[in-house]
């Protein structure tokens, strides 16, 4: 009996042999899951056209006034705070993969992502990935506000390629600190402490005001964020042209920060799959 | 417990004909505004984010002070004042108002519906729950904020035109929150809405100077109520207590105040309607 | 050829803690291939947990397990190659269709596209939702879900097919269906299945063979009937009025042990079964009593499990499920 049931399922024609799965497949389905998953919920995807544009026309349209300051470094606020609100755009982008992470597992659904062979670096990295293809929106709004408002881009297609990579690299760190926080705390309530830390690291930078023209205390933290250096990577093709010293630091921090977060992520999903 | 016990007395008042609604106003607020700090994911947003941004924004603008047309002989600090009451108010009343979703989810609304309470007291409870805070945010922001240099010319009657108004908007920032709270039953639905809310704040005179601003964003903010209520409440800081300026402050918050009020009890009473 | 010769779950002495719980508590289990295996217990049990160990999400404490021969701490990849789980309450993300799911998941297990795409048809139309497919998860009835579970868990052919709870919340009616579909598999596929579940009628229909954990250690186990018997006489209840309640025990003692039961009601293993109901009505009837109520009942699997723990399983899950 139990030799004839053996046998059976060794010769059966139809039988699927084990395969490897194959890591970029695995990505590239998770991020078409993310993708369907955000279009399919509208409420979600107001926010993420909204916000940007939100940012972007009240920053500028409420500090104003801030070019007349002297020396500030752009005579044209959109060009100032345009850049600043993709960031901000793109910490959102970052943040809403913890949110779905925390979803997935407090629904149960990452299990079944845990229960198959896929190698765990492709489960974990395709949120990643994702947000990396999700920031392209309020980098995208952003641009298209400031060319209907006139916003000055000295440096031309540069500076664009550099909005879009301090963009990624905000979005990139923001999602790897929430996906830890998400893994350790297991629960979507994770989302609350997440946004506390990326907004703070946003706030206390150059998102109004180079740190020349500060006063007080913040220009002592502001020089020390590497957020600052981000930000003035993102920001430099907007308001000169792209010169080197304006972006190794950004280009350090970002390497610094998501190498950094990447560890701390990986340590905390470690407590999630054995 | 003495929730439960003070609701069952004030029944007891309903068999003698004596007129409950204080009563049990103040029984359900008592509720309200304990249930409240209990839960200091509720009330810490509201004093730590205003206070946060008022830091960071003071240290980063402060040299906007020094643009022409910027309120002479003010601080940058000075002139956020009553914008951090302002946020502050917010955070904390869309949360308190929002308490009333969460009754009607886990069903202690059902509960108060069935029993001889009356029923505006229901609302009136929640929406004065948040009364207290409102005024313990407006004094703790000014206690605050004044040795850093935050400074309430207007004295005693100003901070006192301040906390009035904060009482004002609380009320209908309140009432929004509870009547969409009754609508949808839906705390998340309620959250949702907040950045409408701060989408209002930003175009106001809350964080520059509406003289400041060009174009159509500036016109839009110079006809905006709030700005009027902020500039008022904002001369008692700025300049010294006056009584015109303090009306307009306290006027317009007073109307957004019954606008919120007549919003969360039409809300209430269509939910009452259905339950009934 | 090898793994067809090793034991398709064999754990020993598994252990595994949360802070101080002793959630699984050194439990031994030898699943044979081709068995359909009951874990019954009830809620709290350590049922789930030990299916999380079992299936590599959670770490064992200590002791060893392996599934279909591979160590599932230190080969956890070849573990998940070869297991199929549906977990507690189908845990489907409600945003994607049936179809989307069964991609995703064939994707997860390396499955080539042609014949992915084949299995999907297969086992959609085997569990009937082909018809359902095209729609979003979150439209599905909980007997829908369950059984998309299941196509999902069998997307690999599984060696070892876990089912966590498949048919708690649902009803009586998805409940058959579901059943007959895994004893279908089992039947014509030879899949080994571990089942845990907290309903009696459920481990008695499906396992050839159960194991009843209790706090975390296995109290009973072997096969259902064997269990039964090992209970040994049937269990004979006799309702009576409470203050006559004290007199009946003493009474009914004579023919047999007495076995757990409520209040109002005695029940004792009746030595000799049903030829002694006679002695047993005439002795109660001399004794005064006045019987409200009686039964006589062949052992049930509750039985096996009141004698092992001293309480009941029965009334236990009925309170969980108002709806049963």
């Amino acid at each position: 009996m139990t030799v004839d049931v053996a046998q059976r399922a060794d010769t059966a024609g139809d039988r699927v042999d084990h395969h490897r799965p194959r890591p970029w497949s695995i990505v590239w389905r998770l991020t078409a899951r993310s993708w369907l998953n955000l279009v399919r919920i509208p409420a979600a995807t107001i926010p993420m056209v909204i916000m940007p544009l939100f940012f972007t026309v009240a920053f500028a349209g409420a500090f104003s006034a801030l070019v007349l300051i002297p020396g500030y470094p752009t005579d044209n606020i959109l060009s100032w705070m345009g850049p600043f609100a993709a960031l901000q755009g793109a910490a959102f982008t970052g943040l809403g993969a913890s949110f779905a992470l925390g979803r997935d597992i407090e629904g149960g659904f990452y299990d079944r992502l845990l229960l198959s062979p896929a190698s765990r670096l492709s489960i974990a990295g395709a949120n990643v990935f994702f947000v990396l293809f999700r920031t392209v929106i309020p980098v995208a709004i952003v641009l298209l506000i400031g060319a209907i408002g006139g916003m000055d881009i000295p440096a031309g297609i540069l500076a664009a390629v550099m909005l879009l990579l301090g963009a990624w690299g905000v979005a990139a760190i923001a999602a790897l600190w929430g996906m830890g926080v998400t893994y350790r705390i297991q629960k979507q309530s994770a989302g609350g402490l997440v946004q506390v830390g990326v907004f703070i690291a946003m706030f206390l930078s150059i998102g109004m005001m180079p740190v020349d023209l500060m006063q007080g205390w913040l220009p002592h933290v502001a020089k020390y964020n590497p957020m600052t250096y981000i930000m003035e990577l993102a920001r430099q093709g907007f308001i000169g042209e792209v010169a080197w010293e304006s972006t190794w630091p950004g280009l350090v921090s970002i390497a610094c920060g998501v190498t950094f977060f990447a560890i701390f992520a990986w340590r905390m999903f470690q407590r999630v799959t054995p | 417990m003495s929730v439960d016990d003070s609701l069952e007395t004030s029944a007891e008042h309903v068999h003698t004909a004596t007129p409950p609604l204080l009563v049990q106003t103040a029984a359900l607020s008592t509720r309200a505004i304990r249930g409240f700090f209990r839960q200091p994911q509720l009330w810490i947003p509201g004093i730590v984010f205003p206070l946060l941004l008022a830091a960071v924004n003071s240290s980063s603008l402060s040299r906007a002070s020094l643009i022409p047309g910027f309120p002479p002989d003010t601080s940058y600090l000075q002139f956020l004042v009553v914008s951090v009451i302002v946020q502050g108010v917010m955070f904390g009343a869309i949360a308190s108002g929002n308490e009333l979703t969460t009754d009607i989810q886990n069903g202690f609304f059902e509960r108060l519906l069935s029993a001889p309470v009356s029923r505006p007291a229901i609302l009136f409870g929640r929406i004065a729950g948040g009364w207290v805070f409102a005024a313990f945010q407006a004094l703790l922001f000014v206690g605050i904020l004044w040795p850093f240099g935050g400074t309430v010319r207007g004295g005693i009657p100003g901070v006192a035109v301040l906390v009035v108004m904060a009482v004002f908007l609380a009320t209908a920032i309140g009432g929004l929150a509870a009547g969409l709270g009754a609508r949808t039953g839906e705390p998340e639905a309620v959250q949702g809405f907040f950045p409408l809310v701060f989408i209002f704040l930003f175009m106001s005179s809350a964080f520059f100077p509406t003289a400041l601003m060009s174009g159509w964003y500036g016109t839009i903010a110079e006809n905006n109520p709030l700005t009027w209520m902020i500039d008022g409440a904002r001369y008692q800081v700025i300049v010294g207590f006056d009584l015109t300026e303090a009306a307009k402050a306290l006027g317009i918050s007073g109307v957004l105040a019954l606008l919120g009020l007549w919003f969360a009890t039409t809300q209430v009473r269509r939910r009452w309607r259905v339950a009934a | 050829m090898t793994r067809a010769a090793v034991q398709p779950i064999e754990a020993e002495a598994l252990v595994r803690c949360f802070d101080e719980i002793r959630a699984v508590d050194g439990i031994d289990i030898v699943v044979d291939k081709g068995e359909i295996f009951g874990f019954l217990g009830p809620n709290g049990a350590g049922k789930s947990t030990a299916v999380r160990v079992l299936t590599t999400l959670l770490k064992p404490t200590s002791g060893t397990a392996r599934v279909a021969g591979y160590d599932v701490e230190s080969q956890a990849d070849k573990v998940r190659e070869v297991i199929g789980v549906a977990l507690q309450d189908a845990a489907i993300d409600p945003l994607m269709t049936g179809k989307e799911l069964l991609r995703l998941q064939a994707t997860l297990h390396g499955i080539p596209r042609r014949l992915a795409a084949r299995r999907a048809k297969d086992l959609l139309e085997r569990v009937g939702l082909t018809e359902a497919a095209p729609r979003l998860v979150g439209q599905y009835s909980g007997g829908m879900r369950r059984r998309l579970d299941l196509a999902l868990a069998l997307m690999n052919e599984p060696d070892v097919l876990f089912l966590d709870e498949p048919t708690t919340g649902l009803d009586p009616m998805s409940r058959r269906n579901l059943w007959e579909e895994v004893r279908r598999l089992n039947r014509e596929y030879g899949t080994t299945v571990f089942l845990t579940t907290q309903y009696l009628e459920e481990a008695d229909q499906l396992a050839n063979r159960i194991a009843i954990i209790d706090h975390g250690k296995i109290v009973r186990e072997g096969d259902p009937a064997a269990l039964k018997k090992s209970v040994g006489s049937p269990t004979l209840r006799v309702d009576v009025a409470d203050e006559q309640q004290a007199i009946a025990e003493q009474t009914l003692q004579a023919f047999g042990e007495e076995r757990p039961s409520r209040v109002g009601r005695v029940s004792i293993g009746l030595e000799g079964g049903a030829e002694r109901m006679a002695d047993v009505v005439r002795a109660l009837d001399e004794a005064g009593i006045v019987i409200e109520h009686m039964e006589l009942d062949s052992p049930s699997l509750d039985d096996v499990f009141a004698d092992a723990t001293g309480r009941r399983l029965e009334g236990a899950a009925d309170a969980e499920e108002p709806a049963e």
